[in-house]
């Protein structure tokens, strides 16, 4: 990994910046770790550019990873950090807890999207889960969207809570890599309760939300199911068709049987979850 | 020449040309803002983490653009060394971010404040992790640093604090002492330049009228605090400036846990307005000084915040704003009903 971010590096560094970098001596961990701090003062935050090829040799050695998006410091930090030497672990280990101690907003967002390529990955399991205790926005981020690191390593309750944290947060779910390959029955449980709190508060619950009930569909979940049906919100009734389509649940198929029109969109695939992940969610404004 | 303070603030309406000043006093604040619609301020001194988030909302209303927020005494001294490592994180990460929620770019000067260098066991420790801060993204100087009681131990932590600043290469905020002031801040530029700092590199801050020609005498920053009662008053302040002219002046309200004004700046450049002060003055005390002193540090961009707060492009998915924790939602504070 840290020869192809660094050929990523390389396509978008000036000269200038480029020296900067390759004159960090990698031996020498706290010339990497100041390296790491100073970044900003050395290196420009432009978005980077990855060609079509490096974005899919990412995805390929670490699927769900991508630097889409980052800024050219975040990178360069991302990079310093895969340069640090791994052999000592108890060394190793040291260095990163003093970077995350002591670090500011930008230091913790490319600390927490390097989790993924660090040694040792399930000893960063309690960092992990305080990013997604974190208020910071940007932070939470970091850790919970476009990061396989949480998919890989968290346990239920960790997974479950990242989930809702972020659905709660109007955030969109889509974006957490391994959403559906850990789609689990206590989780859509809790979604179930989360979104009858909502609707008592005349508040909304983002459509795309029940993509995560459907392998879970029971007589009680699919009540919620029915209540989306009756929604005023074409949203809602499209995400209603979308779970019981995908469902295994005999009954929702019949529920689905009797609005034929969305029954047939989703059957020849005109509605699918995509149309409905919206990134500019805001269910907490009341309905009328 | 306490005798002239009591008369400046006692007895504001008894100046000179204070026809039209006895006006001003019925104005309100939504009066005032006409005066400075369209003006963006930088404000270079105030303690947001003892703020609310209405002030937030206000001073974004009122034009304030960007912010300092030194490190300073929390009301009560600290015990120990993790909550000096929390409270400087604070400064570069969740106040950062809370202030960015609100449009406004946050910034910080990192330092050992004067009062809490009397704890010398601790002082030690404190000194050992300031570098770790000192050179993080937007931290743009030391401070704010210098004499409180005038002790031996504020003397020798403040002049240790003028090396890592040397070294780091960042600008210096001085606060000088509410008590024997002028000596003070006399005793803070004497000990400034005998380490060698270049005073274009320092801020001498809380000025009053006693203190300010020496400042700007021997080259050092200016920089006023609008603070009821115990600091300067903005007439007080406008006087000033008719008086010195805007160069090296800047203008702050080091709002903090006391009765204080985040607005102070607005309200200021309102009144300086009012008073004749040409629209260039303004906007050198209340904007482009604390940019050009505390820019030396090599970490304040204007263009994060001249057009408003920039949208870091790095922070968005797919044109979107919401991931950056968005900007917060308006209340309606008049309303009785809370949704």
């Amino acid at each position: 990994m840290n020869a192809i971010l660094w050929e990523i590096l390389e396509q978008n560094l000036t000269v200038a910046e480029k020296e900067w970098l390759q004159e960090k001596d990698a031996t020498r961990p706290m010339e990497l770790m100041t390296a790491f701090v100073a970044a900003p003062r050395y290196l420009s935050k432009q978005i980077v550019q990855p060609d079509v090829s490096h974005a899919l040799e990412l995805a390929q050695q670490l699927p769900g990873f991508s630097v889409m998006g980052w800024s050219l410091v975040r990178l360069s930090r991302v990079w310093l950090l895969t340069c640090l030497d791994t052999t000592d672990r108890e060394a190793y280990v040291r260095h990163l807890e003093t970077l995350f101690d002591t670090a500011e907003m930008n230091e913790l967002v490319a600390l927490y999207s390097a989790l993924p390529l660090l040694a040792y990955p399930e000893q960063w399991l309690f960092r992990a889960t305080e990013a997604v205790r974190s208020n910071m926005g940007v932070v939470f981020d970091a850790l919970a969207l476009q990061n396989p690191y949480p998919a890989r390593y968290f346990t239920d309750l960790a997974w479950n809570q990242l989930v809702l944290k972020t659905i709660f947060n109007d955030k969109p779910i889509h974006l957490i890599v391994g959403l559906d390959e850990r789609a689990n029955e206590k989780l859509a449980r809790t979604l179930s309760d989360f979104a009858h709190e909502r609707w008592a508060a005349g508040r909304s619950v983002a459509p795309e939300v029940w993509r995560l009930v459907s392998k879970f569909l029971d007589e009680a979940l699919l009540e919620d199911i029915k209540y989306l049906f009756n929604s005023g919100s074409q949203h809602d009734r499209e995400a209603a068709a979308l779970t019981c389509f995908q469902a295994e649940y005999p009954p929702a198929h019949a529920l689905l049987a009797k609005y034929p029109e969305l029954e047939k969109s989703v059957q020849h695939k005109k509605l699918s979850w995509a149309d409905l992940e919206f990134n500019d969610l805001n269910t907490y404004v009341s309905k009328p | 020449m306490c005798q002239n303070h009591n008369t400046v603030e006692k007895y504001p309406s008894h100046f000179e040309d204070s026809g039209e000043v006895m006006t001003h006093r019925d104005l309100a604040w939504d009066d005032y803002r006409e005066a400075i619609r369209g003006m963006r301020f930088f404000d270079p001194h105030v303690h947001m983490t003892s703020r609310t988030t209405d002030d937030y909302q206000a001073m974004y209303d009122a034009g304030i653009v960007a912010l300092i927020e030194p490190a300073f005494w929390l009301g009560q001294p600290r015990t120990g060394l993790a909550t000096f490592k929390d409270y400087f994180s604070s400064l570069v990460g969740w106040e950062r971010f809370r202030s960015s929620q609100f449009g406004i770019k946050h910034y910080c000067t990192i330092g050992l404040n004067s009062r809490e260098a009397n704890n010398e066991p601790l002082a030690e420790q404190v000194m050992e992790i300031l570098p770790l801060f000192l050179y993080k993204e937007g931290v743009v100087g030391v401070g704010e640093i210098g004499f409180d009681d005038q002790t031996p131990a504020e003397e020798k932590y403040y002049r240790a604090q003028l090396e890592l600043a040397k070294a780091a290469q960042l600008p210096v905020q001085v606060h000088t002492p509410h008590r024997d002031k002028k000596q003070g801040t006399e005793r803070s530029m004497a000990i400034a330049l005998e380490h060698g700092l270049d005073p274009s590199w320092v801020i001498i801050d809380h000025n009053n009228e006693e203190t300010v020609q020496s400042v700007l005498d021997q080259g050092f920053y200016a920089a006023f605090t609008i603070y009821p009662f115990t600091k300067m008053g903005n007439e007080r302040m406008v006087k000033v400036l008719e008086k010195y002219g805007p160069e090296r002046i800047m203008i702050n309200c080091a709002a903090d846990w006391g009765i204080s004004d985040p607005l102070a700046l607005p309200k200021t450049a309102a009144l300086m307005k009012m008073r004749g002060i040409p629209d260039e003055a303004i906007r050198l005390v209340t904007y482009q000084n604390a940019i050009d002193a505390f820019g030396k540090s090599g970490q304040i961009d204007v263009a994060d915040f001249e057009n408003g707060l920039a949208v870091d492009q790095s922070q968005k998915f797919n044109g979107n704003t919401i991931l950056r924790g968005g900007q917060q939602p308006r209340v309606a504070k008049d309303s009785l009903v809370i949704n």
